[in-house]
């Protein structure tokens, strides 16, 4: 399946440039990796529209799983600006 | 799994951040890959194609023997008694106004009053129901063209992209990546190729007219369909 070749070949090349990035500019919170890796997946995902419905149905089951990770950061980040 | 075994080493015996995101886009990758692994078809492609080669040569020796030569019109799942079928008719000339009331749904049959006025009626491979896929199939050439990317493209994987105009009572259909060509075999005169035989099938359920596979060409990697809309 070309489409799902496609969309894994810009799932890696975007998820390694993001992280290289990173790395380089010398982030050292793993939250932001975190972060920025599920909002590159959540992009990709989209722009993807076109792949067929069962593949569209388990890569949102992941997206929500991915979003809840990236609000439990959130929360937590929260929490600690309200408690210093 | 490899992504599951390196962050943990890579954040508590490294302690790298870095590479601990590594191992975490490794997960993700992963998941994804699992994903999509199951959204995959349980029938081979191999087996798809065995099948598909099958029904294309039983239905070509069908109009081979009735020695039917004329190209089939595509007709709305609202004359077809809800399933987009295609018409053959026997007679090199039909008039459409015969066609207007629902056709009974059997291989041979008959369109108007007189006894010539006979045809077949065949399950071509876009012969699929628009509900079941959900596809919201719109008149305008933007809500074709989103149609028919979804099919060829994310469905069916069989075209890279796909571009449509509407010129009167002509739709113009290109089909860039196309995999599946059109070769001149008795099958594909009547019928038109597997790529033309699913747009004329969404093109004629999203205008809800009767359709003929006008014209068919292949040049540099892209398929050129032409459609004519019979009213």
């Amino acid at each position: 399946m070309r489409a799902f070749n496609f969309y894994l070949l810009f799932m890696v090349i975007a998820s390694s440039l993001t992280n290289t990035i990173l790395a380089v500019i010398g982030q050292d919170d793993l939250t932001v990796y975190f972060t920025l890796n599920v909002i590159v997946f959540l992009v990709i995902t989209l722009l993807h529209v076109y792949l067929n419905p069962r593949a569209r149905r388990s890569l949102s089951a992941i997206a929500v799983v991915f979003f809840v990770g990236f609000m439990v950061i959130v929360l937590l980040k929260v929490i600690d600006v309200l408690s210093s | 799994m490899a992504g599951a075994i390196f962050a943990p080493i890579a954040y508590f015996l490294i302690a790298s951040i870095p590479l601990t995101a590594i191992g975490i886009s490794t997960i993700m990758i992963g998941f994804t890959s699992l994903a999509l692994a199951n959204a995959r078809p349980v029938i081979s492609p191999e087996a798809s194609e065995l099948i598909l080669k099958t029904g294309m040569e039983n239905t070509a020796a069908l109009l081979e023997e009735l020695g039917l030569r004329n190209k089939a019109i595509y007709l709305p799942s609202s004359l077809r008694g809800g399933r987009p079928q295609a018409l053959i008719p026997l007679k090199d000339t039909i008039e459409l106004a015969r066609i207007r009331k629902k056709i009974p749904g059997r291989l041979i049959v008959r369109y108007g009053d007189n006894p010539e006025e006979m045809a077949i009626a065949i399950t071509t491979p876009g012969s699929f129901n628009p509900d079941k896929l959900e596809i919201n199939l719109g008149s305008t050439p933007a809500e074709i063209e989103s149609a028919t990317t979804y099919v060829l493209t994310g469905l069916l994987d069989l075209a890279n992209s796909v571009t449509v105009n509407i010129v009167g009572n002509q739709v113009t259909i290109e089909v860039n990546g196309a995999r599946l060509h059109y070769e001149d075999i008795w099958y594909y005169r009547c019928l038109g190729s597997p790529i033309a035989s699913i747009v004329a099938t969404i093109a004629c359920e999203a205008l809800n007219k009767p359709i003929r596979i006008a014209d068919e060409s292949f040049e540099h990697g892209k398929s050129r369909i032409v459609l004519e809309v019979l009213s």
